[in-house]
């Protein structure tokens, strides 16, 4: 039991136990309002069409504990998506060396933009909005090299790719949802259980202290972008999968989507603190609510980004408050008192 | 009269200013208190200022000068006593209030907007019409003879530019009191001569000026008033031409401290200086500093005194790896070190204790542990890939109990430990990669004397074990407290050497000002 | 030194010289391209990009941004299309939509500088906010049937080939130019974004200035907003989607920093004008309007990448200059020594 607990509040004390409750309350009250909200099958298609936000926020969480932003990671997803689709259909690729191929480049152009941040000392803010039109405009061209038309997308993928989205483990669990809980596990022991992980923290906190450490701070900024590259790769792989066709332009609106789940999750918009369990609780918490609003309130799905921006500001707002006034360190102790874990002092 | 004449031997300045003197007050503080936290740091502050004159304000780092001036302009406020301008007790409770008090201050480092050109820095923050401030910014230009190019942006500006545009600053806004915070720190010669002028022009026009230094000599050639503060309070106060230079040096010297200076014998022990020494330092030359040899012997601690901006701090960090060699070499235990990355450095066997805390040492928002072995995830025992918990708590928790720092658990942010237990994280931090040589930068600045005490306890027990430790101080008690041996840095070289019956306070704080005058006591190279 | 002190004080002309050089390497590729008409249609397209990148550049002078722009643009141009299709007068129209500008940057300034929350994360999600709150007004459907004289005043031209709009948008900035240069409390906003500290230490009102920028920047994206109306003709509840990263764009381009205190809205009109016109440029030059967004991701990407390099060698050397002053020369050794020797003597 305390090791649960422990693993829960890795990173953060309670704010995982808030995210929880508000999980809780979400299917507490969306399930008294329409019992169909909890049939499995269909929350596990809410969960199949947030899947690529809930991957890539779990690394870009770690390049917000940095202290940076990643807002080009939406561009690659497309980008991943048409190299797929192109290379196969129309360089002759197998399936996997074009999926390879795609990886590839995202490493690469992670690896571009972190370079910039980290070594040249650009505002991450600005290489990343640079790189979201450089990268969806190559993902545009790349289209333009297909016989398809780029607005049809390229369809008829082989059952063994799609395979990736479309196979139930025990004819229940989607495999993809699978995958996710792999990138969760790879996440969670990177930040919270290796030397990486914790170098990756430090940096975040302060990286000067960080280079009097010894640590190559540089090298450790710069690796974040790179895996939150990855990340939006994999997530372009299974979405294309998952629609069967390959576009240039998906994922194009995920940013604030990820930005939301990131901060939600409670990691600090300044760096130094972050939770991959926060982040994927803040996931499923806005997932199920853009999920179960229309479904039990008849909310048109237009309209939700009012209760996931009202969410992002009050969540925002209220830190900052708490952090000038010292009242969030009350309310931790109180909570973590409640919930048992002793009153520990967190500043 | 004739000791200061004979000090300094400007009779005919010093005549000049005593008719200036009317007893006209312009800013009074009394019984200012102030602390922050558990930390006191000002204990009943008391000064006057009157026209025309040029209070120099001199003490040691810490001594509580800049608190004390941040209090005037209103950006601390002070817990208890009064502030009164022309005779009016006033409140000053932000920055704006006290120009509106006609008070200016000349921060340390100069707060200007580096991306506006040097006209828009100095007229900012006025109401008047363009032309009308135009005139009068050429005017006090003229009546100081100073020509800037008022077009260019700031931040092209050498650092003694800035600075006198942050006294044109000051003066278009006809200022009554003038402060000037270490203006010279960074000058070189000649600019330093042209501040000093232009204080008299200014002294002459009947504006009270606080002139903060740590130049003894400045003191003599500008000052007409003296007062020296010494852990929060006024230790000496009154007419420069009533003292003398040792006087002065005395009055830094805390009460207690004999000025013969016996030392605490019993802290050193013998060390063996036929053996190779563990550090060796030629011709090092660097940015902030130029042409230092030094060594260091196993088991030995060597003080290095001297003030802010002696480049003592650009040494260290130099050798640990943050800034360009310009020269010469560093050699620990055989190898070759010089410009290493600090992550070699680290591995063989040089740790550093940084002077800036905050921004350099701590990670405040992150538990002990996670402090404890920060510098320790470069090498494999804190794990190859994963992180070793196990370790981790092992080594913090043999420092905190080693070091016996206060914690609520190895969890605890040390943003929330006092100043004591969050350097003694610190120096555990520099401790848990098994150095040979260890540099200490200020590890006592800030913090409380019970805690000092600790610290002090902890280099012993340090030093015990084998560890060679070079102390970077500006706490010449603290340098005589602990040192085998003593270097003094000054204007970037290191102008003396003391062996242990010569460390006392007085050559130290003679040698830091760059007064020392070597006589019988001293050793001359 | 004067080289960077140039460069620096050049930034506006800078970019005003990359676009005529933009402009003449078209001509050269492709003489047709260099007629009046075709230059005042660069112009002319970037009217709306300008009025959101001048206000967005008062959020940048402070050290802030705002991410909201684009769904104000939306949400005024949503509001204002509907009341003039429902017969209300056109003065009446355009107050509400400025007064809606106006409350939407009040509500940033409020969480910016009042509660002092970080500035891309409150924005951001006050942009999912607005942008529920434009399907909410609109019910999802496209706001159409505007009066025919509002959508047809879009192309009456005053001076040549440029439109009434544009050329009232160059009286406007350069008005707002003059102000910010010539006004003692048109520089607050630099000052404040340059040194806050050094700016509350001269006594300059911080947070009013703050407040005022994030007001101007609402009221911007509102006109703005009222434009796109007239001159698309129609507004969908999608209208003025990536709308903020083109402005932050356009602000970049145009020689304005994202750390606060650098650049004019010259400035960002112009670099509005490059966004604006790349893709009709490419058309002249052959290539399809696909390399719009890749070239723009790169000549942004230069632009900050080059800008920092430069920036950071200064303060390099500064510092070392200045720590270099502090050393005494040996010959300065000597003269001390032989003072000491005198004063010894006397003594």
């Amino acid at each position: 039991m305390t090791r649960i607990k422990q693993l829960l509040t890795k990173g953060q004390a309670s704010w995982n136990l808030i995210l929880i409750g508000l999980l809780v309350l979400e299917f507490v009250v969306f399930g008294a309002a329409n019992p169909k909200f909890l049939r499995p099958a269909l929350l596990f298609t809410s969960i199949n069409d947030n899947l690529p936000v809930f991957m890539i926020a779990l690394f870009v969480t770690l390049v917000m504990v940095t202290g940076g932003i990643d807002i080009q990671v939406a561009s690659l997803v497309g980008l991943t998506s048409i190299t797929i689709g192109v290379a196969w259909q129309d360089f002759g690729f197998s399936i996997w060396a074009a999926v390879a191929l795609a990886v590839l480049i995202c490493i690469a152009c992670g690896a571009f933009s972190g370079f910039l941040i980290a070594y040249c000392g650009v505002q991450a803010m600005v290489v990343t909005l640079g790189g979201s039109f450089l990268y969806s405009g190559i993902a545009l061209l790349i289209s333009t090299l297909s016989s398809t038309e780029s607005y049809q997308g390229i369809g008829g993928f082989p059952e063994e790719f799609k395979f990736i989205a479309s196979y139930q483990v025990f004819g229940a669990i989607p495999f993809q949802l699978l995958i996710y809980v792999a990138m969760f596990a790879i996440a969670f022991i990177l930040l919270h259980k290796t030397k990486y992980g914790r170098k990756v923290i430090l940096t975040g906190v302060n990286a000067q202290a960080a280079e009097f450490s010894g640590i190559n701070s540089r090298l450790v900024i710069m690796s974040t972008y790179v895996l939150s590259a990855v990340a939006a790769a994999i997530a372009g792989i299974v979405l294309t999968a998952y629609l069967g066709t390959a576009k240039s332009d998906l994922g194009g609106s995920l940013t604030m989507d990820i930005i939301t789940a990131v901060v939600l999750g409670g990691t600090l918009s300044t760096g130094g603190k972050g939770s991959i369990i926060g982040t994927a609780l803040a996931s499923f918490a806005i997932a199920f609510l853009k999920f179960g609003l229309p479904l039990c309130f008849k909310v048109g799905t237009q309209y939700l980004n009012i209760p996931v921006g009202i969410l992002l500001v009050a969540v925002i707002v209220g830190r900052s408050a708490a952090s000038s006034t010292g009242y969030l360190s009350m309310l931790r102790t109180l909570v973590s008192s409640k919930v048992g874990n002793g009153p520990k002092v967190k500043a | 009269m004739e000791a200061a004449d004979s000090q300094n031997g400007t009779v005919g300045r010093d005549e000049a200013r005593v008719s200036y003197q009317v007893p006209n007050t312009l800013l009074s503080v009394q019984n200012i208190y102030k602390s922050f936290g558990s930390n006191e740091v000002l204990k009943g502050i008391s000064l006057d200022l009157c026209e025309s004159q040029v209070l120099a304000l001199i003490g040691g780092n810490g001594a509580g000068k800049s608190t004390l001036m941040k209090i005037i302009m209103g950006i601390y406020s002070a817990d208890s006593g009064e502030i009164t301008i022309a005779g009016k007790k006033v409140d000053i409770s932000n920055p704006k209030a006290a120009l509106e008090h006609s008070i200016y201050m000349v921060p340390q480092e100069p707060m200007l907007f580096p991306n506006m050109t040097v006209r828009e820095n100095v007229v900012i923050g006025f109401d008047e019409g363009a032309s009308e401030l135009e005139s009068r910014l050429k005017s006090v230009m003229a009546e100081i003879g100073w020509s800037l190019d008022l077009d260019c942006k700031a931040s092209t500006l050498s650092i003694a530019e800035q600075g006198m545009v942050e006294i044109l600053r000051g003066l278009m806004r006809n200022p009554k009191v003038l402060i000037l915070d270490e203006p010279t720190s960074a000058l070189t010669f000649d600019e330093v001569q042209s501040l000093l002028a232009c204080v008299e022009e200014l002294q002459k026009k009947g504006i009270g000026i606080i002139y903060i230094t740590h130049r003894l000599s400045e003191v003599f050639e500008i000052g007409t008033t003296v007062a020296i503060l010494r852990d929060g309070i006024v230790t000496t106060q009154g007419n420069v031409f009533e003292f003398t230079r040792d006087d002065l040096v005395r009055g830094l010297l805390p009460e207690d401290a004999s000025v013969d200076g016996a030392t605490t014998g019993d802290s050193a022990c013998e060390i063996d200086y036929s053996q190779e020494p563990v550090l060796r330092v030629r011709d090092f030359s660097g940015y902030g500093f130029s042409d230092v040899s030094f060594d260091i012997y196993p088991g030995e601690i060597v003080g290095l005194a001297g003030v802010v901006g002696a480049g003592r701090t650009e040494m260290a960090t130099t050798i640990f790896g943050r800034d360009k060699v310009l020269g010469g070499s560093v050699t620990l235990n055989g190898q070759d070190i010089t410009g290493r990355k600090t992550r070699q450095v680290i591995s063989m066997g040089l740790n550093y204790v940084p002077e800036d805390r905050f921004n350099d040492g701590l990670y405040r928002i992150r538990g002990v542990a996670e402090n404890t072995t920060s510098a320790l995830l470069s090498s494999s025992r804190m794990g190859r890939f994963f992180l070793n918990s196990k370790e981790e708590e092992r080594v913090s928790q043999s420092y905190v109990d080693r070091f016996r720092t206060k914690v609520t658990g190895l969890d605890q942010e040390v943003g929330g430990l006092s100043g004591g237990n969050q350097q003694k994280t610190v120096i555990g931090r520099a401790f848990s990669t098994s150095p040979k040589v260890v540099i200490l930068d200020e590890p006592t600045r800030g913090i409380d004397a019970a805690a000092r005490g600790d610290v002090y306890a902890v280099l012993q027990e340090l030093r015990d074990t084998g560890v060679s430790i070079l102390l970077i101080s500006s706490d010449m008690e603290e340098i005589v407290e602990l040192s085998d041996r003593a270097l003094v840095m000054y204007q970037g070289r290191i102008v003396q050497e003391f062996g242990k019956d010569q460390i006392v306070q007085e050559n130290l704080t003679a040698a830091a000002f760059g007064v020392y005058q070597a006589d019988a006591k001293a050793v001359t190279d | 030194m004067g080289r960077i002190k140039n460069l620096l004080h050049a930034r506006s002309m800078s970019s005003f010289a990359f676009l005529v050089i933009l402009f003449l390497v078209v001509g050269l590729i492709n003489p047709a391209f260099l007629t009046p008409s075709n230059i005042s249609a660069c112009f002319n397209t970037s009217v709306v990009y300008t009025l959101v990148a001048v206000g967005m550049a008062f959020t940048l002078f402070i050290g802030e941004i705002d991410v909201s722009v684009g769904a104000n643009l939306g949400l005024v141009a949503a509001v204002v299309g509907s009341m003039l299709r429902d017969g209300q007068s056109m003065g009446l129209a355009i107050i509400v939509g400025v007064v809606i500008g106006a409350m939407i940057g009040l509500i940033n300034a409020w969480g910016v500088a009042v509660m002092k929350a970080p500035s891309l994360i409150f924005t951001l999600g006050v942009n999912g906010v607005l942008r529920g709150i434009v399907y909410v007004y609109t019910n999802g459907a496209w706001v159409e049937n505007l009066p025919k004289g509002f959508k047809d005043f879009s192309s009456v031209t005053a001076v040549g080939d440029l439109t009434v709009y544009y050329c009232a948008t160059i009286v406007l900035v350069a008005v707002i130019q003059l102000l910010l240069v010539r006004t003692k409390r048109g520089r607050y906003f630099h000052a404040v974004g340059d040194n806050a500290q050094g700016a509350t230490l001269v006594g300059l009102p911080t947070r009013t200035t703050k407040i005022l920028a994030y007001v101007i920047c609402g009221v911007m994206a509102a006109i703005g907003g009222i434009i796109f109306c007239s001159r698309i003709g129609f507004v969908t509840p999608a209208s003025g989607n990536g709308y903020e990263m083109k402005a932050i764009a356009a602000c970049v381009l145009g020689g304005i920093s994202l750390l606060g205190g650098v650049g004019s809205v010259v400035g960002s009109a112009i670099g509005a004008v490059i966004m604006a016109s790349i893709s009709y440029l490419l058309v002249f030059m052959g290539f399809s309007s696909n390399y719009d967004n890749a070239i723009t991701g790169i000549i942004l990407i230069v632009i900050v990448v080059v800008d920092a390099l430069l920036q950071r060698r200064a303060i390099v050397k500064n510092r070392h200059a200045r720590l270099a002053a502090r050393v005494s020369s040996g010959t300065e050794v000597a003269a001390a020594a032989m003072e000491k020797a005198q004063e010894g003597g006397e003594a």
